[in-house]
């Protein structure tokens, strides 16, 4: 073998690397930010990879933490591998697709080094910037290490209301976040006593949770936080590593479960300053919508539930390798495609079906939902009511991915809660429709607008809707280029943003079942249903 | 098809008009109010349980289906008292509980317990346990039937079954709880007497407790 380098393509990002033969796999991996939680001791399955392609031989401390079908199927402890071949791997760590920013903005430059984090309840992400220039220096994603804990908010907050909960997972997100802060250093070749400035952004629950406040009000209606404002820390009683007078901030949250994170986005998309009327959407488990221009702000959140992600549907999953994340009506006798060609599968014949990494078919993740979706009522396989119209149970998409009834109603339920509630806040507005509609987050910028607008969960024309990226990240960057003397508070800003509580607005559960329908057109939903 | 029939079929299909003037045209004909229940409504709603089961009818189909049937039972309803023949089911005290305001579940439970006979008294969302304590004592109630959405306001269930005891009322009721966190393990732990997983096993389950 001698000197010979091979090829490592990572999945799902598509990213190629080269290394010597012998090269332990963890090192060019680290280097790409994959974590290794007990220190590549195999101790843990933390950092297991799927070998798509290649040849990685297993050893006796993966057959103790692998199952033999596990390995069968080609998973390996990364901290255990060395690269003897090309390589084509999955990272398990990166199931989630994780949005980075690297938008372009205006800023005041200073010295030093700055870092920005967007803590998400599912996963986290760090930059370091360089004050002088604005340039992205390092980019470090993780999931939330408090998701062993619970996957939503919620369930997050029960935990927390346990006995020593809230300490634990106060504890994980302070720990994960500075060993982030050091990997970004260590990734830049930085020295940590530059950095001037830490800005972090997150729902409000993310913002407690770090900070320590309890969570109890968070628990019930009517869900509002006794203190919610800019929450200010120095590194030293962080244990970061970094110099102990370095602060940092985590940003105000604007109402009940509306973060930093959104007003980061408000931030982001230069809603208060604008005479138009601009939404914004972030499109995840807990749905954020904000409304405003400079004259007035409203936002509000609701529970959309994790269809979007892809869970709680049976052939559900993240968008990654695998997962069918677009779905389009094939053109009558396109090029290619060979209508009948199976004669159990004749609804095959009229989709096209894109599935990432190029593989078999495992499942579908939320874009290629909203799609599906979409397709069935363009070909009148699915009703207005969201049943299937010949009374199937089930429609095969592409062997073995099949949509079930009950994944088109967890759909209904999702895409209901966010048009309604963006229908509440438009009433409150006097009526007015955005002139641009920005949709947040991971889902937001993979889905399909023209089927987002065809199952009614954004009812505006694609050409008014925009991806706008990860939004929190990129008003985090503009929070670390305060202007003198502003510390972070934003106090002109939440004076001017009002919160509406949709779940004690007697209209909300009328407009929430109104939406739940694929189109107003249809008979049944003329009427009013409210009882 | 006789009016009876007719009837069921413009329940199950959510035709609120037509459901009323079937039940005027069948009490016209000189059918007792009472036969109504067991002849098309209880029927129906059994109907619109089953598809909703089935992932045939989703909550929209099910809310116009109770609004027919309440359309019928409203103009029945009077004609009923003091027929001792016609004494209903039983009293269920419903509501979502202290700290949640989902309630579309709950009123699903509630008018598919009160198309099949029984008497509700829904306290709304958002419910106090001391609330529950008055009106099981005002309205002499047999059941209560408590929802909650939230894995943080399921707690208050037990709280709601503890304050019964503590007023003494906790035997002469039982209650059924439900709502996506909530589980048979759940049930038992607080000392519930059922759990429905849906509002055709509330429905059921509260049948099989006023058999027993």
């Amino acid at each position: 073998v001698g000197n010979k380098t091979h090829r490592i393509t990572l999945r799902p990002t598509g990213v190629e690397l080269r290394a010597p033969a012998g090269t332990p796999l963890r090192d060019p991996l680290f280097e790409q930010g994959v974590e290794f939680p007990c220190g590549g001791q195999g101790r843990c399955r933390g950092c297991r990879i799927q070998v798509l392609e290649g040849e990685v031989p297993s050893g006796a401390t993966e057959r103790d933490r692998l199952t033999p079908g596990e390995l069968a199927a080609g998973w390996r402890l990364a901290c255990q591998c060395t690269v003897e071949s090309d390589l084509v791997i999955e990272l398990r760590q990166w199931d989630a697709a994780i949005l980075a920013d690297e938008t372009p903005f205006t800023f005041e430059p200073r010295p030093g080094l700055g870092v920005v984090v967007d803590v998400g309840t599912t996963t986290l992400v760090a930059q370091l910037l360089h004050l002088q220039s604005g340039c992205v220096l390092a980019v470090r994603t993780a999931l939330n290490s408090q998701g062993r804990h619970g996957a939503d908010v919620m369930s997050r907050i029960a935990f927390a209301l346990s006995p020593g909960g809230l300490q634990e997972l106060q504890q994980l997100i302070r720990r994960q976040i500075g060993a982030l802060i050091s990997q970004l250093l260590l990734a830049a070749r930085a020295d940590g006593r530059e950095v001037r400035d830490v800005v972090l952004v997150g729902n409000t629950v993310m913002h407690h949770l770090f900070s320590g406040i309890d969570v109890e009000p968070l628990s019930h209606f009517p869900f509002n936080p006794i203190r919610d404002g800019l929450e200010i820390f120095t590194a030293e009683e962080l244990s970061w590593e970094l110099p102990g007078d370095v602060a940092a901030r985590f940003l105000p949250c604007l109402g009940s479960f509306v973060g930093s994170d959104i007003l980061a986005g408000i931030l982001a998309t230069r809603m208060a300053e604008s005479a138009d009327l601009i939404g914004l959407i972030d499109l995840g488990t807990n749905g954020e919508i904000v409304l405003g221009n400079r004259e007035k702000i409203l936002c509000a959140s609701t529970a959309a539930g994790p269809a979007f992600e892809g869970a709680r549907i049976a052939m559900g999953m993240r968008a990654s390798t695998g997962a069918i994340s677009q779905v389009t009506v094939a053109p009558p006798f396109s090029a290619g495609l060979k209508p009948g060609a199976t004669k159990d599968r004749v609804e095959d014949a009229r989709l096209q079906c894109h599935v990432l990494g190029n593989v078999e078919a495992k499942g579908i993740c939320g874009s290629g939902l909203v799609d599906a979706v979409a397709a069935g009522l363009d070909l009148e396989i699915i009703s207005p009511s969201g049943r299937f119209a010949d009374g199937r149970s089930e429609w095969q998409l592409l062997s073995p991915v099949t949509l079930t009834q009950a994944d088109i109603r967890e759909l209904q339920l999702a895409k209901a809660a966010i048009a309604s509630g963006l229908q509440l806040l438009r009433e409150r507005w006097g009526g007015a429709d955005p002139v641009r509609l920005y949709l947040a987050g991971a889902f937001g910028n993979y889905v399909n607008r023209a089927s987002a607008q065809r199952i009614g969960l954004i009812n505006y024309p694609p050409a008014q809707v925009q991806p706008a990226g990860n939004t929190a990240l990129l008003g985090a960057k503009l929070g670390l280029f305060r202007r003198d003397g502003e510390d972070g508070s934003y106090r002109d800003l939440r004076r001017r943003v009002e919160h509406v509580g949709l779940s004690a607005d007697p209209h909300f559960q009328d407009a929430f079942v109104q939406e739940l329908g694929f189109s107003n057109r249809s008979h049944a939903y003329q009427e009013d249903i409210a009882l | 098809m006789s009016t009876l029939e007719e009837l069921q079929e413009a329940i199950i299909n959510g035709n609120a008009p037509a459901a009323k003037q079937l039940t005027e045209r069948g009490l016209s004909e000189g059918i007792k109010p009472g036969e109504f229940f067991p002849g098309a409504i209880i029927p129906a709603m059994d109907e619109v349980g089953r598809r909703m089961r089935e992932c045939e009818f989703f909550i929209p189909e099910v809310l116009i289906a109770a609004r027919a049937a309440r359309g019928s039972t409203d103009l029945l309803r009077p004609l009923l008292v003091g027929d001792a023949a016609q004494k209903p089911m039983g009293t269920v005290v419903c509501g979502t509980i202290k700290g949640d305001l989902h309630d579309i579940g709950k009123n699903i439970v509630a008018m598919m317990l009160e198309s099949a006979g029984f008497r509700i008294v829904d306290l709304g969302a958002d419910v106090a346990p001391e609330s529950i304590v008055e009106a099981v004592r005002r309205e002499q109630a047999n059941f209560v039937a408590l929802s909650a959405l939230l894995t943080t306001t399921m707690v208050n269930m037990k709280s709601a079954i503890e304050a019964l005891v503590a007023a003494g009322l906790r035997e002469k009721v039982k209650v059924l709880v439900g709502g996506a966190p909530v589980t048979q393990a759940w049930a038992q732990s607080i000392g519930a007497d059922g759990y429905g997983k849906d509002a055709v096993a509330a429905v059921e389950l509260a049948r099989r407790l006023v058999a027993q």
